[in-house]
């Protein structure tokens, strides 16, 4: 459709090059700049109607205009303009990660063993359903069914938290969500490293590459994130607390690890969630605990969830994989609501633990990435064998950030609606 | 719908209760945080000190003693309710700290608690509910009878700066230095019945100018009088109300050693009450106490002149040596007077931490660290 439009335009654009010898050649491909400004466009213009008309949150739009307009529906962003904004995208995603690293407050679960139990209840449950669903009931093996659990075990920080901010969400629920994404955040992390070196084993006689490949990721996140929070701290700690300056660094120090686990091939959600976290535990002098990033992070997620959107793999789909996904999230939702709700965490009312476990159904854009980290290492075989994840995630862009949100209006933790402040992604 | 005015309950005459409300703020940032609900709903407490309860919105949290005849017990009491309440909210990640204000609260992002009291508070005075997020302590004294209550009520009056100065602690307010000692009575002055009880000779005299009020839809209930110090009838007590919550509990139970020790004094030495020269000063005089705090210069109607807060707080430590003695608090007194002699409130060691830190969120940390801290009688801690 779009070659309709772009061949006429491209003829009378060379006819026009022989009279008018300043015209450049017809460009073939969209100006990042102007490619990036598209995309925040169309994701803002979807986003804020569906708020405005059903009350949605705006990441379900923006992921619906990702959707819609990416390769497997309309096909106005192609696979080359997706490649394109992927820079933009990781920082994007790199930025949320850190944020739910920084939030991930150890000394919390020193004070609260049951919060630490229901933790450790709904990571192990949630893997373990997961992987037996996987591998008894779609009948994948065991190192693509452990993939898709690494892949799903999680909920989804970015979603979590914009969903969180967008609520202008305070309270004991909403606290118990954002500690449990981020604990499970770091537990996926965990296990999708053993997995790539697991899939190494399972089609590669390379041994070397089965125990260097995690190793790499692993070390290698956790040294790109050790020297930049020191970094960060280092250079923070000449400046005032909370001074837009402190932002600055912040921000900067991050986008050089995103730049620099781009570069070692290092997956950026993991260096950039170990560096949140490193900040949040080293900090002893609060350097930087009370800068937050700036609200222009949004325009970032608004990029990141229309790729997210446009790489879902909806060409692909059939009907029996879409019910296997469905099979995997309700078994998945099951052992979260299941474990949240058993393990306690300190949450007098059993209702509101289950609203805990609610709040922390989606599953998104690093499930999306690190589907396709792990596919990417054998990817004549991995693309199939990871569809099931990459639907479940699919399906749970939309109902996730709904969940999430149900959650803590039933909590009575999200602020009343104000029109006032509509319009302001 | 108008209430009646409960009977007054006679108490033991001198008993002390007090009330703290205390802030709630984030583990992360200290700022104050959405937590009173669900915090009461997951404690295990048994009620051995007292009262943990709801106040008007989510960010605070009200703990009140049982009645008690020394202020040892009431600050046994508090340093009991101090720990329940410290340890449940480390489990729940939130802090928690004394002082009249949080320093950099945005008013508008405040929760109502759930409940129609406070609905009803929310819906009839809009916007200063919210702005009422302010944290003070009453001290409560026992009567033997209303028309006592009625007589401490005004003859306490000329004494509520020397409280103000002593417990002032909220000089920082969205985020800037007020230049005053006590900023949060400012919030209070807006409700329309704030001020001053006025002239009134006895029980039934109050409980005339009462229906007065109640015929006029002025109020509906006795807990529309936000007086700076009011009558109790249902706990057989009078209230002293103006005091800013301490930053740590032994400072509170000193101010309520005051209390007892002053009441006792007063009913003892019965002097005659001149209370329209007094309420023509008494606005002047609290401002001057919130504002200045221990360097306040006080009107006195009686002797047409200006006296230093300083001078007239430590004449009255003095002369109240022998009440103090009685009733076993003059260790209590002892460390009001070391306090004002090292010229150490507070809202001045607040200002120093600011001075030092420069940051806000770290000020408001130390002051939940010094809050749970246990035993420190040194009620004038070096701020550094």
């Amino acid at each position: 459709m779009i070659d309709d439009i772009v061949s006429p335009a491209r003829a009378a654009w060379e006819d026009l090059q022989e009279r008018l010898f300043f015209l450049p050649p017809f460009p073939d491909a969209v100006d990042s700049l102007a490619l990036f400004s598209l995309l925040l466009v169309i994701g803002l213009l979807v986003g804020e109607w569906l708020r405005a008309r059903w009350g949605w949150p705006k990441v379900i739009g923006y992921v619906l205009a990702g959707t819609v307009f990416g390769p497997s529906v309309l096909g106005w962003i192609s696979i080359e303009a997706l490649a394109q904004t992927r820079p933009i995208a990781d920082a994007a995603l790199g930025l949320l990660m850190l944020e739910i690293g920084r939030q991930l407050d150890l000394r919390w679960l020193g004070q609260n063993r049951e919060l630490l139990r229901a933790a450790l209840a709904e990571i192990s449950l949630s893997f373990t359903a997961i992987f037996l669903f996987a591998w008894g009931v779609v009948g994948l093996i065991p190192a693509w069914a452990a993939a898709a659990a690494a892949v799903t075990m999680a909920s989804a920080p970015a979603v979590v938290l914009l969903i969180v901010e967008e609520s202008s969400a305070q309270g004991q629920v909403t606290e118990r969500i954002v500690i449990h994404t981020a604990l499970s955040a770091a537990a996926s992390f965990v296990v999708f490293a053993v997995v790539v070196g697991v899939v190494h084993a399972e089609y590669s006689n390379d041994w070397l590459n089965a125990v260097l490949h995690p190793l790499w990721v692993v070390v290698g996140a956790l040294i790109i994130a050790w020297a930049m929070a020191l970094l960060a701290l280092l250079v923070a700690s000449r400046l005032p607390k909370r001074s837009l300056a402190q932002v600055f660094i912040l921000v900067a120090t991050a986008l050089l690890a995103v730049g620099t686990a781009r570069m070692l091939a290092v997956p950026v959600f993991l260096t950039l969630f170990v560096m949140g976290a490193i900040l949040s535990f080293s900090d002893q002098e609060r350097t930087l605990s009370y800068t937050n990033l700036p609200e222009g992070h949004w325009l970032l997620a608004i990029i990141l969830f229309v790729v997210v959107g446009a790489s879902l793999p909806w060409q692909d789909f059939t009907w029996l994989i879409g019910l296997q996904a469905v099979g995997l999230l309700l078994v998945r939702a099951v052992a979260k609501v299941a474990a949240v709700a058993w393990a306690g965490d300190g949450l007098g009312v059993a209702g509101r633990r289950v609203l805990v476990g609610i709040g922390i159904q989606p599953l998104s854009a690093t499930a999306v990435f690190m589907a396709y980290e792990i596919a990417g290492l054998y990817p004549e075989i991995g693309r199939s064998s990871l569809s099931l994840p990459l639907f479940a995630a699919a399906i749970m862009e939309l109902a996730g950030p709904a969940l999430c949100r149900f959650a803590l209006v039933r909590a009575g933790e999200s602020a009343p609606a104000d029109n006032s402040k509509e319009g302001v992604a | 719908m108008s209430q009646p005015i409960a009977d007054f309950k006679q108490s033991q005459p001198l008993t002390l209760g007090v009330e703290l409300e205390l802030q709630l703020v984030s583990g992360r940032d200290f700022d104050l945080t959405r937590g009173a609900t669900d915090l009461l709903a997951s404690m295990d407490y048994d009620g051995r000190f007292g009262e943990i309860k709801l106040e008007i919105t989510e960010s605070m949290i009200e703990i009140s003693t049982l009645p008690r005849t020394l202020v040892d017990g009431i600050a046994a009491d508090l340093v009991g309710l101090r720990q329940a309440l410290v340890n449940q909210c480390a489990r729940n990640h939130i802090a928690v700290c004394g002082g009249g204000t949080h320093p950099f609260h945005r008013w508008a992002e405040r929760r109502i608690c759930p409940g129609d009291r406070f609905d009803e508070i929310y819906h009839r005075y809009g916007y200063l509910a919210k702005q009422f997020t302010v944290f003070g302590q009453h001290i409560h004294v026992g009567c033997s009878s209303g028309d006592d209550a009625i007589w401490l009520t005004q003859a306490l009056g000329p004494y509520v700066p020397v409280f103000i100065a002593l417990s002032a602690s909220s000089p920082f307010v969205d985020g800037e230095d007020t230049f005053f000692q006590s900023a949060r009575l400012n919030a209070v002055s807006a409700f329309p019945l704030s001020g001053q009880c006025p002239e009134l000779r006895d029980w039934e005299d109050f409980m005339e100018h009462f229906s007065f009020l109640q015929a006029c839809g002025i109020a509906r209930s006795i807990k529309d009088l936000y007086w700076d110090i009011r009558p109790k009838p249902e706990f057989g007590t009078v209230e002293i109300r103006v005091c800013d919550t301490p930053l740590t509990v032994e400072r509170a139970a000193a101010l309520a050693a005051l209390a007892q020790a002053l009441v006792r004094h007063l009913l003892r030495t019965r002097p005659v009450l001149d209370t329209p020269r007094h309420l023509h000063v008494a606005r002047y005089n609290k401002f001057q106490a919130c504002r200045y705090g221990y360097e306040a210069q006080l009107s006195d109607p009686i002797g047409r002149r200006q006296v230093p807060l300083r001078q007239v707080a430590s004449e009255l430590l003095a002369a109240l040596a022998e009440d103090a003695r009685a009733l076993g608090c003059s260790g209590w007194l002892e460390l009001l007077d070391a306090s004002l002699a090292s010229d150490l409130s507070d809202a001045k060691w607040l200002r120093r931490r600011q001075a030092i830190r420069r940051n806000l969120n770290d000020v408001v940390r130390e002051t939940a660290m010094r809050f749970g801290k246990s035993g420190s009688m040194n009620l004038a801690e070096d701020p550094g």
